[in-house]
């Protein structure tokens, strides 16, 4: 049974449609990479997954549960299972770093103030962020306030991670330590499903892709197959990337 | 004219939506004090000296023009009953919503505005909790709470700003003038006036959390969002406050 299951996905906004029957499937520990020009609308599959917009048509399973129909109330339950990475952090800009991070564990988990104190410092340890802890979202650079948007999704162990680029604006070292962190994350058996632009990233952590365009999945290819099998769409619209 | 008929409709179905939802969600766990407590500190505390300056020149002012008025027929000893019953029946509360869903509706709503167009509530959502019991919730108690107070206080500071031009302007005796208000106002007096501010704060909370979660179009929305949340609900006040004052004219005949 796949983790993540998206059958038919249509969606319009103000009668312009931007997903016209999007169709794709993510199986357990696996890394898929979802590919496709600026406004293809990758931004609204990722959103969809979590219930954060709702599809006109079609379905969305998520570990054998359809989601597209849940209540707000039904779906914490997902939602604290499958994080969503924000595009732009999306990090609470009146709260510190410190209170960012320390929310999702107040929220869902009956951590006491010193667990959640060694928590945090040891998840902004990793994320190279310690010196950051007091600061204002808004005092922090975009790179890292991307940095504490990822951190803070991974607070409570999701089983499922949703990327919405997150290697965008970052420096080559940063978007090493990136790429570093999803790895380590998919070794321990989590499921996720990375958009970017970034093809070399791309390439290093997803097992496999799915290229979005003109409103469904135009190609799919397994990264080894990459440059044998007939994956032309694909294998241009990397090379179009990589290359330029 | 259609276009501005569908807005009103929509925003007539989203703020019942909203209120439905507020209420569905108001004593269902995990419930939130302290965020409460912060917001009546925002709203209420913060509104004081607002309300403050309002209430007592309004006061004031109303002496001085009822003063002017019926001094000419030599119905000065009429001034304290007159202003005070005015105060506390009409202009104390509704003076003070009106400048509360000015002061308190814009900044709910360009609050809630900025976080709508950075994903912050998306964020709320995405963390698996609800922005009807994080964000909306504790304003609208804030506002259902501290408002009725901050009226009170209001009644209050405008009839010492009308005793306070009686006296030096008008030349009453002070003890006159306490002595007479005491003896005019009575409980439904007090109960219509203080009796409105609820439900004009439930329109000022309910209102400026609408238009701020429904806010589009970047920082620009932001701004056409609270201007329409400040006119919206005022409007609303006004209106309202006639059907309210009819209600409460039928309850008092009744008993
Ligand atoms: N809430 C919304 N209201 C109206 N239109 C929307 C909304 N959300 C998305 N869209 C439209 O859907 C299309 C897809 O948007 P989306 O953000 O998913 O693109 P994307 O593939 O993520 O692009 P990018 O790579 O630039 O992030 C865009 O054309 C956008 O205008
Ligand atoms: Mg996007």
């Amino acid at each position: 049974m796949p983790v993540i299951a998206v059958k038919n996905f249509k969606k319009s906004f103000e009668g312009r449609e931007v997903h016209r029957d999007v169709t794709f499937h993510v199986e357990e520990g696996e890394c898929v990479g979802l590919v496709g020009g600026s406004g293809v609308g990758k931004s609204v599959v990722l959103r969809s997954l979590i219930g954060l917009e709702k599809p006109d048509s079609g379905e969305i399973w998520i570990e054998g549960e359809e989601i597209s129909k849940l209540s707000e109330r039904d779906l914490v339950k997902i939602r604290r299972k499958v994080a969503y990475v924000f595009q732009n952090g999306a990090l609470f800009d009146s709260m510190s770093v410190f209170s960012n991070l320390a929310y999702p564990l107040r929220e869902h988990t009956k951590f006491n103030e010193s667990q959640i104190k060694e928590r945090i410092h040891a998840q902004l340890e990793e994320f190279g962020l310690a010196e950051a802890v007091n600061k204002l979202p808004s005092e922090l650079s975009g790179g890292m306030q991307k940095r504490v948007g990822l951190a803070r999704s991974m607070m409570i162990d999701p089983k499922v991670i949703l990327y919405d680029e997150p290697t965008a604006g970052l420096d080559p070292f940063n978007t090493l330590k990136i790429r570093e962190t999803v790895l380590r994350l998919k070794k321990k058996g989590v499921t996720s499903l990375f958009v970017t632009h970034d093809m070399p990233t791309a390439v290093a952590v997803c097992d496999r892709f799915c290229l979005l365009g003109d409103g469904r999945v135009k190609a799919e290819a397994n990264v080894d197959k990459l440059h044998t099998h007939s994956s032309g769409d694909i294998q241009q619209f990397i090379d179009g990337l990589d290359g330029g | 004219m259609k276009a501005s008929r569908v807005e009103f409709l929509r925003l007539f179905g989203g703020t019942t939506l909203l209120t439905r939802q507020v209420a569905s969600e108001l004593f269902r766990p995990p419930l939130y004090p302290s965020l409460v407590m912060e917001q009546i500190y925002q709203i209420g505390i913060r509104s004081i000296p607002l309300v403050f300056v309002t209430a007592g020149s309004t006061g004031m002012v109303m002496a001085l023009q009822f003063g002017l008025g019926l001094e000419k027929f030599g119905g000065k000893l009429y001034i304290p009953k007159i202003v005070s019953i005015s105060i506390v029946r009409e202009m104390g509360p509704v003076f003070t919503c009106l400048m509360l869903a000015a002061r308190v509706g814009a900044g709910i709503t360009s609050e809630i505005g900025s976080m709508t167009v950075t994903q912050q509530i998306d964020a709320i959502r995405a963390l698996g909790t609800s922005p009807i019991k994080k964000i909306v919730i504790p304003r609208v108690l804030a506002c259902v709470i501290a408002i009725p107070l901050l009226a009170c206080a209001a009644n209050f500071i405008g009839i010492i700003g009308g005793l306070a031009v009686g006296a030096n302007d008008l030349g009453l005796d002070p003890v006159f003038y306490i002595q007479k208000v005491l003896n005019t106002l009575w409980l439904p007096d007090l109960a219509s006036g203080l009796g409105k501010t609820p439900v004009f704060a439930m329109i000022i909370a309910i209102t400026a959390c609408y238009f701020g979660l429904n806010v589009k179009g970047g920082t620009q929305g932001v701004g056409n969002a609270t201007t329409k949340s400040v006119v919206t609900s005022s409007i609303c006040i006004l209106v309202g406050d006639y059907f309210l004052t009819k209600f409460f004219w039928i309850l008092e005949q009744c008993l």
